[in-house]
This record gives C-alpha cells, structure tokens and sequence, in this order.
C-alpha cells in the first residue's frame, strides 16, 4: 500500500532527497565555492526527472486519493522541470559575476520545483497548501537572496507579507469549504457541492480563488509583482515569471475543475473578472515603464489575465488553452530572459530600456531574435508562437459564449502591443546611443536563439504540442 | 503545382537573395525575381483552368481544434490578385535592383520584399479565414520591416510605427469579426461560408461581425477615418512605397471587402457604412491630394482617395458595382503604380520629390514625361486610357444609387471626388513636367536607364491596351473575377469605350473641365488651405498616445508606489468586495441553530478582549503598553477556552502566553520605546472604516458559520470513542496529539526545533555583521534600572523554582488522562527556568546550566523518533503506541503507554526550543552592553558593602 503510494511520488521524493543532499554538500563542502557545480547538477538532476515523468502514463493516485500522478500533472510537471533548469543553467554566470552565487540557491529552486510539483498533484486541500508553502517560503528567500540590496531585501519582505496575507485567505477558504463539505478531497468538495453551492462554500470558493490569484499575480492581487520583479535579483526573477506561474495556475485549473466542477457559474464571472482587470492592468501600466524587469513583471500580470481567461471558459478546451498559452508564455519568456541578463554596459547590469537605442545597428542579430519574441509577447500584428496562444484562449472564451470577454482581450492586447512594439521601435529606429556590451555567454545566446527560434518554427505544428495538452485537459475535466 | 507550394514559395525563398547577396547585388536580384517567376508560374498554369470557371482547392489541416486548416483556394477574384501581386512584384524588384544605392543592404531589402509578397499571396490564396487572418497579420509584420527600411528618416520611424499601429489593431478587430464570422456560419473556410448567406446576415451577431471585419478592412485599406497612416508611410523607399501602397497592401482590405461580398453585402448596414466609408474617404483624399507638395504624398493621397472609390462601388451592394470595383482595382492597380515608380524615377535623377522645386522636366526627362502623362492622365479618367473606362462606369453606378433618399447625394459628391482627382492628376503633369526649365534642380536630371523605366513603360503600355481594346484585354479575366466576387451569375456588362450619351459621359465631362479649372485656380486655394489647420488626423493620434501614456503612467504611479499599506488595501477591498460578491449572490440557508443565552460572566470577557484589541490599536505606538495588552487579549482567550470546557487548550494557551509575553519583553529592550506615527488622521480614519467592514464581514461569516449545521458530523465523535480503547488515554486532546495524530506532532516539534536553531543561527550572523556593531554602539533609551537583580525576586523564584518543576513533572504524567502532557509541561518548565534567568541575570544563570539547549532540541525528537521506531521492531506502523497498568508498591496501579516515550521526546524539544530562544536573545543583550554580574543578586545583605552592586 504505503509501497505503491511511494512509488507514484517517486520523481518528488527524488528531488526533495536530491535538495537535501545537495544542500548538506553545500555546507559541508566548498560552500559557495561548489555553488556553480550544483547548479549544473541540479538542472541536470531536474532534466532528468522531466524526461521521467514525460514517459509516464496513466492516472494514478497516492494517498488515499490526496495525490495523482495523471496526464495533466504529468504535463505541467515537464514544464515546470525544464524551464527551471532552463533558468538555473542560463542564470548561473550571471550570479556567479555579481558575486551571488550561493549554493542555497539551486537547492531553494529545487526545494521550490518540489512544491510545485506537489501542486499540481495535489488532489486535497491541504497537499494543495504543503505545496504552495513550499514553494512559497523557497521563493521569498530567493527574492532576498541578494542580502546586501535594499531593492532586493525589500523585495522579499514585501513578497513575504503580502503572500502570508494571500496564504491566510486561502486556508481560510479552505476551512470553510471543509466546514460546508466535510471534506478536503476534490473528489469528496465536487460531490457534496451538487449543483448549487450554499453560501459558506461560496465563500469558502472565493476566498480560495483570491489566495491562488495572489499566487499567479492577478489584478488586484498584483501589487506585489513590479516591486518583486524589480527588486528580486535578475535570475531570480526569471525564474519567477516562469515556473510558479504555470503550477499556479495548474493548480488553480484542478481546484476548480476537479472540486468545483459542478458549479462552473458561481467561479466562472470571478475568473472572468480577474482576467479582465489582469489584462488590463497589465497592458495600461506597462506603458508609462522604462524599467524592463518593471515592464516584464506587468507584462506577466497581463498575460496571466488571457491564460486566466482560458480557464474562465470553463471547458476542456479552455484548460487545453490555457496549458498551451502557458508554455508558449514560458517559452517566450526564458528568451526574454537570457536577453535580459546579457544586458550589461561596461560590465553593470542595465534595465533601463532607452539602453536598447538603435540596437539592431550594434547587434543585428540579436536585435531581430528579441524582435521575434517581443512581436510573439505582443501576439498581434505577426503570427509567432504567441499570437496562437492569445488564439487559443479567445477562441475558448468565444466557444464558452463569453464573447465580451474575448473582445476585451482584444483590445487589451492591442494597448499591450503597445509597449512591447515601443521596444522594437527604440531597437530599430532610436537616436544613436553609447551600445550595450557585446557580453552574456554563449548559454544565453544559444537560450535567446533557441526562444526566438521556436517562436517561428513553432508555427508549423507547435512541435506536437496540442495533441499532449488536449489529453491533459482531458484528464482534468471529465 | 500545388496551391500552398505556391503560396510558400516566397517565404522558403526569401533566404536566397540574403544569401546571395554574397555574389553581388545582381544575383540577389535575380534569385528575388526568380522566387516570383516560379510562383507567377504556378499560378499561370492555373489560369486555364480558372478561367474556365473552375475553382482549385488545396486542403492540408493544421490546427483543426482551432478551426485553422491550411487549406488554400484560387478562384477568379484570387486569380487576379496573384497576378497583380506577383506581376507588379516582378516589376519591383527589377526596378529596385537599379533603384537602390550602392549602401543600402539590398539582401535584406529582397528578402523582406519576398515576405510581404508571400503574406500577400497568402491572404488571397486562403480558402479559410483563420489562415487568411495568419497571413494578414505576417502582411502588418513584412511592411513594418520594408517600411522602416530606410532608418536614417526621422520620417521613416514614425511612419512605420504609426501604420503598424493602425493596421495591427485593425488586425485584431479582424480576427474579432472573422471568429463570429466562423460561429455563425459553422466553419472557418470561405468555401462553406460563402454558401451561408442567409443564415449570416438573419444572425444577431451579424452586425458586431460586419463591424469588426469592416474595421480591420478600413484601417488596412486606409480608408476614412484611419486613412492618416498611408500618407505617413511614404518615408518607405518608392519601390515599397509603389508595392505596398498602391498595388497590394492597401488592397488587401478590398480583397476582403471583394471576397466575402457575397454574404455580407446587399442589407442597409453594409450600404451606409461601407459605401459611405467610401465616398467619404474619396472625397477628403482627393482634397489632401491637390494641396501635398511631395510627389509621394500626393500619390499617397491620391490612392486613399482612388481605394475609396472602389469602397464605395463594393458598397453600393449591386452586382454590376462589383464588376466595375473589380475593373477598377485592376486599373488602378496598374496606373497608381506606374505612377509612383515615376515619382521614383524623378526622386531619384532629379534629386527632390518637392513639387515647388521641380518643373519643366519634359524636356529634360522626355520619356519619364510620356510615362508620367499617361499615367495621370488615366486617372484623371481621359478617354482611351483604361482609368476612363472603370470611371465611366463607376459614374453610371452612381447615378443610380439612391442614398437615404436622395437621388442627387451620391451622383454630385461623386462627379466632385472625380473632378478633384482629375485636377490632382493634371497637377501631377503640369508642375512637375510642363512650365519653364529651371536651373537650381538638386541633380541634373535626364531620363534614366532601361532598368528603371522598364517597369513603369510595361505598366503604362497595359493603362493604354486596357483603355483600347478593353474587351480583349482585360474582359475574361473581369468577367470570372467579377462572378467570383458576386457568387455566379454576372449581369450583362460590356467594356467598352463609348456607351453612348449617357449621365455618366456627362459627369465625366464635368469632371475633366472642372479639374483643369480647379487646377487654375491653384494657388488662391492653396493659400485659403494652408490658413486652416492641417493634419489633423495626425494630430489626434499622436494626441491619443500622449494621453494615453500620461494615463498610464498616473495610473502606475497611483497604484504601484511601492507602500505596503496600499497593495494591503487593495487586497482586502477586493477580498470585501468578493464577500459582498457572494454574499448577495449565494443563499444564507436558514439558521439550524438556536443562539445560545448571554450570561453575564462571558460577556464580561468579551467586553475585555474587544476593549483590549482596540486599545492595541489605539495605543500601539507604546510598545511596552501594546504588549501588555496582548497579554490580556491572550489570557481573556485561555479563560474562554476553559468557559467551552477545553482545559488542554486554555493551560496550552496560558503557559505559551507567559512564554511569549517573556521573550517578547526580552526582546523589546532592543527597540526604541515607541514606534513613529505615521499618516494623516483623514487616512487613518479610511483605514479605521475599511478595517472595521472587513471584521464586520469576517464576523459575519463566523455568525452564519456558527448558527448553521455543517454538511457532515464532525469527527470529534470519532476521537470520543476510540480515544480509551484505541489509545489508552481519557483525554482525548493528548491521544489526539501524541496518539491518532501522532505523526503530524513528531513534524512540529522537529520543526519547532529547526525554528529555535535558525534563531540560533540568524543571531549569530547577525552579531559577525554590521549590525552586531550597531549594537555595541547602541546607546538605550533609558539606562539600566539601579537594582536589575532583586533580592526578594531572586528568593522568590528560587522557591518557586522547585514546585514548578514538580508541577511540570505532575503535568507530563498526567497528561495522558487528563488536562497535561509533554508539550504543556515543557512550557512549565521553560518558565520555572526563565524566572531564574531573569532574577539573576543571564551570566549566572548559564554559568550554571549543564547541558547546552541544542542538545536538549536533538534528544528530544531522538526519543520521540525512537519511541516510533520501537513499534517497528514489535512488527507495528511507525509511531502505533501500546499500553500498560503496573503496580509499585507501595504507589497505587498507573498506567504507562509508549506515548509517554514521544511526550517526552515533545516535553524536552519544547523545553530546548524556549530555551535556545532566550539564550539567543541574552547573547544579543550581552553585546549590547549589559554587564555580567558575577552575583545572583546585586544588594546581598551577606556580602560585605564594598562588593554590593549597586
């Protein structure tokens, strides 16, 4: 019994194992010393259980039901795997330069992947809540890492408060939807919820959705993403704006399909809402930014508005939408960061964008790979990767009869556009300036390259994505 | 050769000339032009068959999910496009290849050119709309590049920023439309839904579809009131500038106005909006026509004007409008582009585009003259040129097209829009060709070489085969591209050049006589338009963005100053506003419980704890005062505890109370005695009022909460049953802990002591940082009491120390049974030993302390550990407990479980964890200054006087 229910968290025990290890390593050997060895270790050691989970198949639960290992965990767990190491191994030279490079840090993300994993798996409301904790205090200590910035220290109180305040909300809400359903398993929630829910469980619903929008940066549960993004060190908010917000939001899609199920209308018109506002909030304040990381925290708000809007659909294609925005936004999103981390003059980082004047003339290439990916981030006005995953979402809110919904995205892509167009605009017509160095490495380079790349190649079939994300979705919702 | 060969044809070709631009400009040339002939070639082998009536499918799916196939389609109307686009396109790049300077990157330039010519290909090859839409957005991305080509221009930038704008947002609108369009017809490809008339236009939704798409067609075609960006985009190098707009971009809205005319023309809607659209934008861009003083803007212009024209044709509804939109797209298509490649050629011998510096050119430029004249002269609509025949027609169309009831409101604007442009026309000849030789050109100018003059002479040679021999020419391929447009049968129509006495002939007249006169007239007008204010458009959309950033930035800075209380208020608004949001949506359910009676004694401390709460609020700025206060709150709770029959818990909360209260007091002398104030009074009271809503709204909850049944019984009933014979114990609180949730407990204490070490460890980096010297220099706010150690307290606690001690060992042993345990008695203990602590000072104390606290944390969850891995070895889950009754003479029978192990274990890892607490903040005092007493208290009546401390 207690065999075969280790066996399905297999892969996490792994990794949490791995952590542990690697951090006594840590401090019994070099300390910061071995750091940069760990981290390629580390992402090797998450490649490793990424491919393992990938070959997977099958639904099975652990627990007593508290934990499954099916299709849509499977997926999510990939992307989040690999996008981790993607970040630990492109970040490392970074850190190691500005002389941050503490070994707890590929052990905190590890420590971090392993909640996330937990996340997605989770299959009651408290292996839900260990999860996001985990990943949660990993995360606010690596916002702070960089001990000896105000910005940065700042950045992780702030992170620490704010998200508490979100935690509270969310066990709040899950005593209540205990207290009104009498149980803490979603198989148990959707079967006592019916088909209409009594006003406890109502409140219980609502107070959850605002503990996990907090958690996926959300308007209004936004504020504390611009300050974070900032604040945080660069990698570290790579990894941010990645990883935690695919489990999120994996996480959120399970809560409300698998417990809530039976009562899309009562969540439907908040996601709808928060969306809404995301979009909004995100592409409006995005334009007055000259920050960059600034910008790509409002950036992220705005897209977790249209990923919201595919799980706001309510269907199966909306989750399938959803999942397939959120790894092109992540694809797109590591190569905005390998770009972000090359920028550098005389040696300091820069995040200024007026830095980026007339850059194709300094770096013609480089230049049209962030023109890609800032045309695919934008999703309008060029068919990349990212104008499919807007599509995707708006076709789902269309075919959910949310209409108005698609149409607000709409233009809230169009004022989107905006900013990240402004950028291209300043790349390929600005005023001459003193350029960037020519710095970053050869990782960040072949990252930046590989982003773009897939952007464009992506196009032709997604590289067989849809069919896997459909079958997760299909897991999910029955 | 299949459709979609042909359609990508350009794309995996637009590599070559970037590759070949290594051999030299003309290679790079010749493979760009190479890619289009084998497309021009496919589609050429088509043609047969097209003309014939038959229509090519290619069908590939792609993302069916989506509802987005590859699946390609060429008709007539599609067939006409891709001769334009790739004939023309041919043209261009031969005259590019002349046309460019030495420096400019001319791989580069083929290589975009090739993109925008397979976007365009594209969009007129789809057979479904999701695909066209990919297209159409890769048409907004190419022209972007081409456009902004040239970057040394000022111009140029803004250009190219200001028609991505409009054309990408016209763009979304599109998809808007073309998905409703999909919704209501059932299918994203043309083929189905160009069968579903009736079922579109009965839809509600046809109207926001009809809106949409027509937005995205008018911004992409610059029709009224975005045409503003065309004329902005002339920056462009003229080869772009004549591809682009005038032979395909701009068209491709009237492709799609063309290509799903059958099913969205023919109702009110689609007459006012498009063929007003129209007539409008035919008006206003032959006046900015008439007065612009760069040759290309006056193209520009002149084109939004001509677009216009056929705007409306395709809007009037009829069939025979739609022939003669088509005859004119074709025309239009073939003299604007003739005409633009002349504004080239003159850019580029005589060195200026600037109209008021040029003239008399027909002597010096005799050939580029017959070109030019021709050109104009055909859309100034002169017999025998084909711009008079599609004219003519158009003329005849409006005559009979009655507008809201007025039989004259077309007929008059129109015959005016034509009389504008035939003045813009005759302008074009007479002040750049004809007049006197001047002397101060820029360059000196003279005819230029075959490669430039080429392209412009084949085109003006079809302006004048069209507009003889119309019929032969150009009748079958307006006959199958007109029957595309409108769905099969075509009405009767003859091209030819004279029709008789018509009203038409008469406009026309009008037109040409009126246009010589306006052009007369010129300089007076043109005196009267620059006294009124101009570009406006511009105006209002460079206006808009400036708004629109100010906006944003207010916005931003409003919303993300980075205070804390802010993002918190935001938070809790929004959290009370989706309570309120349930509340008002969600039904209460009635009450299943009966309130209970209010006695006096539990009222009292309620009064307690509310006055208390408040008061911390209030006064929360003394520190010392706040703590006090918390404690009250703290204790008010153990007393509720014990009123609801919980004794566990109320001794639990009691001892961690006194604990905490301790350590924080310890704490505290390191801060300053008060905390700043901070805020207005006006902010304080919002604060106080959102405050006050979001606890009346948890208070509610907890009301409904408390008053309703649950779903399930809860599982107290469980643990009631099976605490005595499953774990041996009457109270049920410590079975629960140490027993049924065993497991959960040996978690916290391990993570209590982790909490206690990282204290540990976070002090004493602390101490190694600056912030250790901050401490020694710190300087407190009110010095060291004269008697820190006072005799009667240090004789009092010794006293107590030893019952308490007692009393924490009767706690632990009772535990099992009644109100205890390890976890309260280690509290107990922990205070028996902070009491000597504090009376006699932390260097006495530890000087006389055995065992350092770590230990006592790792002892303690190594017993509780191996308590659990005893059951092991008796062949039981982890941590499954057994117990016993022994007799010891001369004690009476007492039972004895394994839990007592893991009590234990729990018992000496709180005791630890407190302790570790207190020792670290006792290092921090240390280093602030406190000085070590060698005494257990300072004023020992035993000690001689001198070795008083006072």
């Amino acid at each position: 019994m207690i065999a075969q229910d280790l066996q399905v968290i297999l892969p996490e025990i792994a990794l949490a194992v791995y952590a542990i290890v690697a951090l006594l390593a840590g401090v019994y050997t070099g300390k910061d010393k071995s750091a940069a060895m760990i981290v390629w270790i580390t992402a090797a050691v998450m490649a490793v259980i990424g491919l393992w989970i990938a070959t997977g198949s099958g639904t099975n639960a652990a627990f007593g039901g508290s934990f499954v290992d099916d299709s849509f965990a499977r997926f999510c767990k990939v992307i989040i795997l690999f996008s981790g190491a993607v970040v630990l191994v492109m970040t490392q030279d970074y850190m190691a330069r500005r002389g941050i490079l503490r070994f707890e840090y590929p052990v905190l993300v590890a420590l971090a992947t392993v909640g996330m994993m937990f996340m997605v798996s989770a299959e009651d409301l408290l292996v839900l809540y260990m999860g996001l904790e985990l990943q949660s205090l990993s995360l606010y200590v690596v916002t702070s890492l960089r001990r000896d910035s105000v910005k940065s220290t700042e950045a992780g109180l702030k992170y620490f408060i704010l998200g508490a305040l979100s935690s509270g909300m969310l066990l709040y809400g899950a005593s209540l939807t205990y207290g009104y359903t009498g149980t803490i398993l979603f198989s148990g929630i959707i079967e006592a919820a019916g088909d209409d829910v009594s006003i406890g469980l109502l409140f219980g619903l609502v107070f959850l959705i605002a503990g996990f929008a907090f958690k996926v940066s959300a308007a209004p549960f936004h504020m504390w993403t611009p300050d974070v993004y900032e604040g945080a060190p660069t990698p570290v908010t790579a990894f941010l704006s990645t990883a935690p917000k695919m489990a999120a939001l994996a996480l959120m899609a399970r809560v409300l399909h698998e417990g809530f199920g039976g009562v899309i209308s009562d969540w439907q018109q908040i996601l709808a809402f928060l969306s809404v506002l995301s979009m909004f909030v995100g592409a409006i304040a995005a334009i007055g930014q000259t920050n960059i990381k600034r910008l790509m925290a409002y950036s992220s708000i705005s897209h977790m508005g249209f990923a919201l809007m595919g799980l706001a659909a309510g269907t199966t294609f909306g989750v399938e939408a959803m999942l397939i925005y959120m790894v092109i936004y992540i694809t797109m999103n590591v190569g905005m960061f390998a770009f972000i981390l090359s920028m550098e003059k005389d040696g300091v980082p820069v995040t200024d964008i007026g830095a980026l004047h007339m850059y194709s003339k300094h770096e013609p290439l480089r230049a049209l790979a962030l023109l890609v990916l800032l045309f695919s981030l934008a999703g309008v006005a060029a068919p990349m990767l990212g104008f499919f995953g807007k599509f995707y979402v708006l076709r789902a809110a269309v075919e959910a009869g949310m209409t108005w919904l698609a149409v607000a995205g709409v233009i809230a892509a169009v004022i989107g556009a905006f900013y990240y167009i402004r950028i291209v605009y300043y790349m390929y017509f600005g005023q001459d300036r003193e350029p960037l160095d020519a710095g970053g490495g050869p990782i960040l380079w072949v990252v930046l390259m590989g982003s773009a790349l897939i952007m464009i190649v992506g196009v032709i079939n997604m590289f067989g994505m849809e069919p896997v994300a459909a079958a997760a979705a299909a897991a999910l919702v029955n | 050769m299949p459709l979609i060969l042909i359609a990508l044809l350009p794309f995996l070709g637009a590599v070559l000339p970037a590759l070949m631009i290594r051999a030299g400009r003309t290679a790079s040339a010749w493979s760009a032009g190479a890619v289009t002939l084998a497309a021009l070639t496919g589609i050429l082998a088509h043609a047969p068959a097209v003309l014939r009536g038959e229509i090519i499918f290619y069908q590939l799916d792609w993302v069916p999910i989506l509802g987005l196939n590859a699946n390609f389609m060429l008709d007539g109307l599609g067939l006409l496009f891709s001769l334009l686009i790739l004939g023309i396109g041919l043209l261009i790049i031969i005259y590019a290849r002349f046309y460019l300077d030495r420096d400019d990157p001319m791989g580069q330039f083929y290589c975009y050119l090739l993109l925008f010519q397979g976007a365009m290909l594209g969009i007129v090859l789809s057979d479904n709309i999701l695909l066209l839409i990919v297209f159409w957005e890769l048409t907004s991305l190419s022209s972007f590049l081409l456009i902004g080509y040239w970057k040394h221009l000022p111009e140029g930038r803004q250009g190219a920023r200001m028609a991505l704008t409009v054309t990408g947002m016209g763009g979304l609108a599109l998809i808007g439309g073309m998905l409703l369009l999909g919704d209501i017809a059932g299918s994203h490809d043309l083929s189905v839904i160009l069968q579903s008339r009736d079922v579109i236009q009965a839809s509600p939704l046809y109207v926001p579809a009809l809106i949409l798409i027509l937005i995205g067609v008018f911004t992409k075609s610059a029709q009224f009131p975005f045409h503003f960006w065309l004329p902005q985009a002339m920056a462009a190098p003229t080869p772009v500038s004549a591809y682009l707009h005038s032979a395909t971009m701009v068209k491709a809205g009237l492709f799609l106005m063309a290509r799903l005319w059958p099913v969205l023309s023919g109702t009110p809607e689609w007459f006012y909006i498009v063929a007003t659209t129209g007539l409008i934008t035919m008006l206003t861009g032959a006046i900015g026509a008439l007065f612009k003083n760069d040759l290309k803007a006056l193209l520009a212009y002149s084109t939004v004007s001509q677009l216009g024209l056929i705007t409306m044709l395709l809007g009037f509804g009829t069939k025979m409008a739609a022939v003669v939109a088509v005859f004119h797209i074709l025309n239009h298509a073939t003299f604007k582009a003739a005409l633009f490649l002349t504004a080239g050629i003159i850019d580029h011998e005589a060195g200026t585009r600037d109209i008021r510096r040029l003239g008399g050119l027909r002597h010096l430029m005799p050939l580029t003259f017959l070109i030019g004249t021709l050109a104009a002269f055909s859309m100034a609509g002169v017999p025998f040129l084909n711009g008079f025949l599609s004219k003519e027609m158009m003329l005849e169309e409006a005559a009979h097209t009655v507008w809201a009831g007025s039989h004259l409101f077309i007929p008059v604007l129109v015959t005016l829009g034509s009389l504008v442009s035939a003045a813009y026309s005759f302008r074009f000849i007479a002040h750049v060709f004809l007049g006197p030789r001047r002397s101060d050109y820029p360059h000196r100018p003279h005819d230029p070489g075959f490669g430039l003059w080429a392209a412009p002479a084949l085109l003006v040679a079809l302006v004048v085969l069209i507009g003889v021999l119309p019929a032969l020419i150009a009748g079958p391929l307006v006959a199958i591209t007109s029957s595309a447009v409108t769905g099969g049968d075509l009405p009767y129509f003859s091209l030819r050049i004279w029709h008789g006495v018509t009203p038409a002939l008469g406009m026309s007249l009008i037109a040409l006589v009126g246009g010589a006169v306006l052009l007369a007239a010129f300089v007076p007008l043109d005196r009267l338009r620059a006294s009124l204010p101009q570009d406006t458009a511009k105006a209002i959309f460079d206006g808009l963005i400036a708004v629109a950033v100010r906006l944003a930035r207010g916005l931003t800075a409003g919303l993300h100053n980075g205070v804390m209380s802010r993002y918190a208020l935001a938070f809790a608004l929004t959290v009370l506003t989706a309570a309120i949001f349930a509340w008002a949506t969600g039904a209460a359910g009635p009450a299943t419980r009966a309130l209970t009676p209010v006695p006096p004694l539990p009222l009292i401390g309620w009064v307690l704890l509310v006055a208390a709460t408040v008061t911390i609020v209030l006064t929360h700025h003394n520190r010392l005062l706040a703590l006090i206060l918390i404690g009250i709150a703290g204790l008010i709770v153990s007393v509720t505890f014990v009123y609801f029959s919980a004794p566990d818990l109320a001794l639990t909360q009691a001892t961690v109370e006194v604990v905490t209260i301790i350590l924080l007091l310890l704490a505290l002398n390191f801060l300053p005695r008060g905390s700043p104030r901070e805020g207005s009074t006006a902010r304080h009271v919002r604060d106080a009022l959102i405050a006050i809503a979001v606890g009346a709204g948890a208070a509610a909850l907890t009301f409904v909460v408390q008053t309703t049944d649950f779903a399930f019984d809860p599982i107290s009933a469980y643990h009631l049953a099976n605490s005595k014979t499953g774990g041996g114990g009457y109270n049920v609180v410590n079975v629960i802990l140490v027993d049924f949730r065993g497991f959960d407990t040996y978690g916290e204490i391990i993570v209590l002591g982790i909490a206690a070490l990282v204290i540990h460890a976070l002090a004493e980096s602390l101490l190694e940082s600056p912030v250790g010297a901050r401490l020694a220099r710190r300087a407190p706010d009110k010095g060291e009491s004269g008697d820190p150690h006072p005799l009667l307290m240090v004789v009092a606690t010794r006293v107590i120390m030893p019952i308490a001690l007692l009393v924490g060992v009767f706690i632990f042993l009772r535990g099992h049974n009644a109100p205890g345990g390890g976890f309260i008695a280690g509290l107990i203990v922990a205070i028996a030993l902070l009491m000597q602590y504090m009376a006699s000072g932390y260097d006495w104390a530890v000087s006389r302390q055995r065992f350092p606290y770590h230990g006592l944390i790792a002892i303690g969850i190594l017993t509780a550990t191996l308590t659990g891995v005893a059951s092991w070895i008796a062949g039981y889950p982890f941590l499954t407990s057994s117990y016993g009754y022994f007799t010891i003479a001369p004690l009476e029978t007492f039972e004895l479980a394994t839990a007592m192990g893991f009590d234990l274990g729990v018992f000496l890892c709180v005791l630890g964890a407190v302790m570790l607490a207190l020792d670290t903040i006792s290092r921090l005092a240390h280093r602030a200054g406190e000085r070590p007493s060698p005494y257990a208290m300072d004023v020992d009546p035993s000690r001689p006087q001198s070795a008083q401390r006072v």
